[in-house]
């Protein structure tokens, strides 16, 4: 056979089969099955003496943990040019200044995964509590990313196995846009019946 | 290798609508055009077109080495001075490619002849990997074409693995997807390797080309500030290498694909380099620079081509002298090659252009294209093939 063995149709669909609501209890089997190896509960602690009391790690385990997720806050954290911007979004005195000039939240905690610890490749992730008023994210306990946990208050939380065992990108601050697609642009004023890729 | 007519698909639109595939039409004209389709051996396939592909992908890689060796044919190829070191590391780093596309006129007799190399930003790829494998799929289902029909396409396959090995090349990076705003053609081949990539599974960001950013100390940052480390582009190097942000190139930490030794493959340059290192080689045309024409003279009909185009723009067929303009174009500002004239295949009132796909170094299966013109355009219609 000199093409592909098989396509995932339903992996390469754009939009929902039609009718594809009679389907849904073969449908909850599928989440069902890959809840079960997709995800995984994971604890947000306050501190380390908090991880100390409620999680399995040691005192030196929760400790490290702590010190990595401050090292991934710099790194990863939401980074804004002010402090007004910064609270708006997390609240009154809810950031501080970095070492870099930026702005960024506090810390509302730190996740532990029963995957730390027993992993190759480990990620401590700080969170923070979403404060903008009468967002519907309002007191929710949000990733660095913007992903979100859950409503703030509750110890354990499920998520998706890549949050915890993925490397994010390093989140910078953009200085300027649109250092590229000029020569493109230029080109593209003599278009006329092209379908106008850029490719070939 | 036959041309032969079929019943289109009653549903085949509804479908497009429902897997994305949203430029099969442009301007009220057909661009996947599914009236027809092309049959060919398996023979042909294997010995014509499979075999010389991965052959002339090695040669190709031969005249990469050459030409980073030598600041002569850097400037031959129009490389910037300024960016000689981005292509060269990127060469003699071993930075892995991921597709190419070769272009070739076959009449189903005789060697496949070599028109040019789209190895930077290749095109027509969703069309190909996916949407004629579904349509060959439908019509073997439907019993319209025989149960033994296979297709030369591997190419889904074999681009979620090259994926797999990538990230594996490539450890600790998120990769960027970018193409330029506007072009619902760019961002569907875009998003069609996105999917691939998360088949593979690996994580895939987007970002338009125009709205890559930097930051402070020269790195390149996506729209939500994130700074890019591995960058998938579908945007020419020629075009990179001339623009704003060109000075950062090499100089901040990210990997791209295609690599920037690509760009000395989708060259017109690469022609004539060929036919000097291999001469007479059976799938090359004989092709020269513009100072080298006085080799030419026993060749009445030449086509001049420009260094950098896309898509057949700004090419010439000079009949004993006469140039004659066969398409127009915003390139050329760099010079010209010409290839010996060898016309395309004429089916019906057909000409008919074979691009053969490599992944990595592999020959990964074919497309096709069609025109009422000898010159292949963007506009140029795309009809599925079997293998019978």
């Amino acid at each position: 056979m000199k093409r592909s063995k098989s396509i995932n149709l339903d992996f390469m669909r754009k939009v929902p089969r039609k009718g594809f609501m009679f389907n849904s209890l073969a449908l909850g089997v599928a989440v069902a099955l890959t809840g079960c190896s997709q995800s995984e509960q994971v604890r947000v602690v306050e501190s380390v003496e908090d991880c100390q009391v409620s999680t399995d790690l040691t005192i030196e385990q929760c400790e490290a943990a702590y010190q990595k997720a401050v090292l991934e806050a710099e790194r990863t954290g939401p980074k804004y040019n002010n402090a007004r911007s910064c609270e708006a979004e997390f609240g009154y005195d809810q950031c501080h200044r970095t070492s870099s000039g930026f702005f960024t939240p506090f810390m509302t905690g730190y996740l532990v995964s029963s995957m730390i610890g027993n992993m190759g490749r480990q990620a401590y992730n700080p969170v923070y509590t979403y404060n903008r008023p009468y967002s519907s994210y309002h007191n929710k306990i949000m990733t660095a990313d913007g992903s979100i946990l859950g409503r703030a208050g509750r110890t354990s939380y499920k998520v998706n196995k890549s949050m915890v065992s993925k490397r994010k990108p390093t989140v910078s601050r953009t200085v300027s846009r649109g250092g590229f697609g000029s020569v493109a642009s230029a080109k593209s004023s003599w278009g006329g019946g092209s379908k106008s890729s850029w490719g070939g | 290798m036959l041309r032969m007519p079929i019943k289109e698909r009653a549903n085949w639109q509804q479908q497009a609508l429902e897997y994305g595939f949203k430029f099969h039409t442009f301007d009220g004209e057909r661009y996947w055009d599914e009236s027809a389709y092309y049959q060919f051996t398996l023979e042909q396939i294997e010995k014509d077109i499979e075999e010389p592909t991965e052959e002339l992908h090695q040669m190709c890689l031969e005249v990469v080495d050459r030409v980073v060796k030598d600041d002569q044919l850097m400037k031959r190829f129009c490389i910037p001075q300024k960016q000689w070191d981005f292509v060269r590391t990127s060469w003699l780093n071993g930075d892995p490619s991921l597709y190419s596309r070769m272009d070739f006129a076959y009449s189903g007799k005789g060697p496949a002849k070599l028109y040019e190399n789209n190895a930077d930003t290749p095109t027509s790829l969703y069309e190909t990997g996916f949407w004629q494998w579904m349509w060959l799929q439908d019509n073997v289902d439907s019993r319209v074409l025989h149960r033994q029909s296979d297709q030369f396409n591997s190419l889904q396959d074999k681009l979620v693995n090259r994926f797999k090995d990538l990230e594996y090349l490539t450890p600790d990076r998120h990769l960027h997807f970018a193409c330029s705003k506007d072009t619902d053609e760019d961002r569907g081949t875009v998003q069609y390797l996105e999917d691939c990539a998360k088949a593979a599974g690996l994580d895939a960001h987007f970002v338009y080309t125009e709205d890559i950013g930097r930051d402070a100390a020269g790195n390149f940052t996506d729209s939500k500030d994130q700074i890019i480390t591995w960058l998938f582009k579908l945007y020419p190097w020629e075009f990179m290498f001339e623009e704003e942000f060109s000075g950062l190139l090499g100089k901040n930490n990210v990997r791209y694909i295609e690599p920037p030794w690509k760009s000395i493959l989708s060259n017109k340059a690469l022609m004539p380099m060929l036919w000097k290192m291999f001469p007479n080689h059976p799938n090359l045309l004989a092709s020269f620079f513009e100072d080298e024409l006085s080799q030419a003279s026993g060749f009445d009909t030449l086509v001049k081509k420009p260094i950098f185009s896309r898509e057949g723009a700004n090419i010439s067929i000079i009949r004993n002298h006469q140039e004659e303009v066969a398409s127009r174009g915003p390139y050329g500002e760099e010079g010209y090659i010409y290839q010996a004239m060898h016309a395309l295949p004429k089916f019906g009132d057909n000409y008919t252009l074979i691009g053969s796909w490599l992944v990595d170094d592999e020959s990964a299966g074919i497309s096709i294209r069609e025109d009422a013109q000898l010159v292949t355009q963007d506009t140029s219609r795309y009809l599925p093939h079997i293998i019978l």
